[in-house]
């Protein structure tokens, strides 16, 4: 016999990491819901996950890899920009979906109880097909280019990994805050507009002047995307200050955790 | 193991009204730094307990109603049972699986079929995917709508859309079964089923809690209510008692209702019209005794005093004529009388009545006045079933008693058809 208490004055902040696990199915069907609907109708269907990021990219070769023409240390302009371009889209389109999820799911919330966390997380998954899709894309290129990843190439679903914890780290914050503050729903595309170009997708990280690297890598995506890109097409290893991206990806996500708990209390009486 | 199913102990909960849902990041900041202004911010937001040291026990099997008015805090406490909201003080304790009903069809999405829509609503009701498979056929089979199952429901019509939606719920098998008035939405007959199915559920022996300000319908789901009031429990025991209790508190105004006009000096008329129902706040059970006073006021001797009331319903049809005629002469002399009228046993079906009467000589004589539509009351039909199919309204103007029997042999002809 299940046995619960509910005891208004011992508030518990851990995360119950068990309970999400119970609620595994709720996690698969909510994301399984947000595919089917996200290409219900179309007539490209799958297609659109390659064809917002090409368009960038093509921007990208001609404005970086024809008339400027950064130096990319041998890898073809567009594998260069895709690689990290990929990994950018993804985790604008996690932390976008994740920071709109808790306002968008409003009266489920209100009627039914499981953790909420199950929500934004639920994105990540979403997001991943649309990644694989592009990732595809660029195995194409690669074999048009006749281009070989490097033996780095091992150390991708590391990055893929940060990539996510990067992404919902943001996501859950910004799911949390969006609740109380409508505000954060107009400041996403702003901070997509803006990390697309402070972030190295079409250029590479090293032509950051030297006495801005540390404050250029508070940004935990310009670590990601250099460490992604160097899985892929290798290159010189990673410099250290792409540590402290990782680092504040990660303590992003933790924390994110910790403020959904603390607002996830009261998120049916004020969302 | 105890056999408690829920226990609740100084419960409460405080909302901030006047408070914004969600404000502003500027107007967060401001207040953030509003100590460095000069000029005192009003408080902007008030206090208001929605539930106050709310305590009672559920045993386990009991079915248990939470009546009470629009604001009385009853889906505040449901919220709080069904874990959505997080109560300000006090502690709860729950024994088994819980499954809320708080409206049916929570996460519907329109672009999904209907397929994709059960294991999507199942899963979110709490139920496992193996559980939604095993009972898949069944829930389509109940909703009646298996031909249309893999196409979108945002194609389904609303019916059909409530149909699947509660065929759904139906299927839960919690230990715990806490039911909002979702019942208040769909047409008589899928209301008949709801209630049905859920009257299944209670006699399953699991716990169910059942808020509505239904009250025929909780009079046959529930053995026991809670009332609240203003966030605080009033009341709590035997459903008749409750129910008494809070048809007394919603129609104070009883006598109110009944016809009171004052005499006249020169001409003859009814000054008063007044029922005395089983129920207080005019409201009657059907078959209990009913009475029904009349006052009359003559200034003059009149042939004889004719007097007939009509009981019409809501529809406008007469359902029932009672009439005094003064035969014996002794109300029709110069005075003020009061004529009483007793039904042992008041058999109009459910539904709402009022009252038509007149005043006359015989025929030929003077018709001194006719009064229409007054003392409404209702007829209810609290205690009684009626078996499998429950009662609905305008299938019946009265009801009968009555006794089946299987016969030994039968006493009928059959025509020989040779």
């Amino acid at each position: 016999m299940q046995k619960l208490i509910i005891d208004a004055s011992k508030k518990s902040i851990s995360i119950n990491t068990k309970e999400l696990f119970t609620y595994k199915d709720l996690f698969v069907i909510l994301a399984y819901r947000d595919l089917r609907v996200r290409y219900a109708q179309t007539f490209l269907g799958l297609l659109w996950a390659v064809i917002q990021p090409l368009f960038t990219l093509l921007i990208f070769v001609l404005v970086f890899g024809k008339a400027i023409k950064i130096d990319t240390g041998g890898v073809p302009y567009p594998i260069f920009a895709l690689s990290g371009l990929s990994a950018w889209t993804y985790f604008a389109f996690v932390m976008n979906q994740a920071g709109n999820s808790i306002v968008g799911a409003q009266n489920m919330i209100q009627k039914i109880y499981f953790p909420r966390l199950i929500i934004p997380l639920s994105k990540a998954v979403v997001g991943l097909v649309d990644f694989i899709v592009t990732l595809l894309f660029m195995a194409g290129l690669m074999l048009w280019y006749q281009f070989a990843p490097s033996h780095n190439l091992f150390f991708l679903p590391l990055f893929i990994l940060l990539t996510i914890i990067a992404a919902l780290g943001i996501g859950i914050w910004l799911s949390a805050l969006t609740i109380r503050y409508r505000d954060f729903q107009h400041i996403v595309p702003f901070m997509v507009q803006i990390g697309l170009y402070a972030t190295p997708i079409a250029y590479p990280a090293s032509i950051v002047p030297s006495e801005y690297q540390l404050l250029y890598h508070i940004n935990p995506m310009a670590g990601v995307v250099e460490g992604f890109r160097w899985s892929i097409t290798g290159g010189s290893s990673l410099e250290a200050v792409a540590y402290v991206s990782f680092g504040v990806a990660i303590v992003l996500f933790i924390s994110s955790l910790f403020y959904f708990r603390k607002v996830e209390r009261v998120m049916a009486d004020i969302v | 193991m105890s056999d408690t199913a829920i226990k609740v102990e100084g419960l409460a909960k405080l909302y901030k009204i006047g408070a914004p849902k969600s404000s502003s990041l500027r107007e967060s900041i401001a207040r953030k730094f509003s100590f460095l202004s000069r000029d005192k911010e009003e408080a902007s937001s008030t206090d208001y307990w929605a539930l106050q040291d709310v305590s009672f026990e559920i045993k386990r099997g009991e079915a248990v109603g939470i009546i009470g008015k629009n604001g009385a805090g009853k889906s505040t406490l449901l919220k709080i049972l069904s874990r959505i909201t997080e109560p300000t003080k006090g502690r709860i304790e729950i024994n088994g699986r819980v499954a809320s009903l708080l409206e049916v069809g929570t996460g519907f999405h329109p672009e999904l079929s209907g397929r994709e829509n059960v294991f999507l609503n199942g899963t979110i009701l709490g139920m496992t995917r193996r559980e939604i498979k095993a009972k898949f056929d069944e829930i389509v089979d109940f909703s009646g709508v298996e031909k249309f199952i893999d196409t979108p429901v945002k194609f389904y019509s609303s019916g059909m859309y409530v149909r699947l939606a509660f065929a759904v719920a139906a299927h839960l098998e919690p230990e715990i079964l806490i039911i909002d008035e979702v019942l208040a939405v769909g047409d008589a007959e899928f209301q008949k089923k709801c209630l049905g199915k859920m009257s299944e559920v209670a006699g399953q022996g699991r716990t169910v809690i059942f808020v509505s300000h239904d009250m025929q319908a909780v009079s046959r789901l529930v053995s026991s209510c809670v009332y609240l009031k203003q966030g605080v429990i009033v009341a709590k025991g035997e459903k008749n008692k409750m129910i008494n209790k809070y048809l007394e508190d919603i129609n104070p105004g009883k006598n109110e209702l009944a016809y009171v006009d004052p005499i006249l000096e020169n001409k003859p008329k009814i000054t008063a019209i007044k029922l005395e129902t089983s129920k207080p706040g005019n409201f009657h059970v059907n078959a209990d005794c009913l009475k029904v006073w009349v006052n009359i006021s003559i200034p003059y001797r009149i042939k004889k005093t004719c007097i007939t009331l009509q009981v019409k319903d809501n529809r406008g049809i007469a359902c029932l004529d009672f009439s005094y005629f003064d035969t014996k002469l002794v109300c029709s002399d110069a005075g003020t009388y009061q004529l009483e009228c007793v039904f042992p046993s008041f058999r109009l079906y459910m539904g709402r009545y009022t009252i038509t009467a007149y005043f006359a000589e015989p025929p030929g004589g003077e018709f001194f006045q006719q009064i229409e539509n007054v003392c409404p009351f209702e007829v209810v039909m609290y205690g009684a079933t009626r078996g499998d199919w429950e009662w609905q309204p305008y299938t019946t103007i009265y009801t009968e008693e009555y006794n089946w029997y299987i016969a030994e042999s039968s006493t009928i002809l059959i025509p020989n058809t040779n």
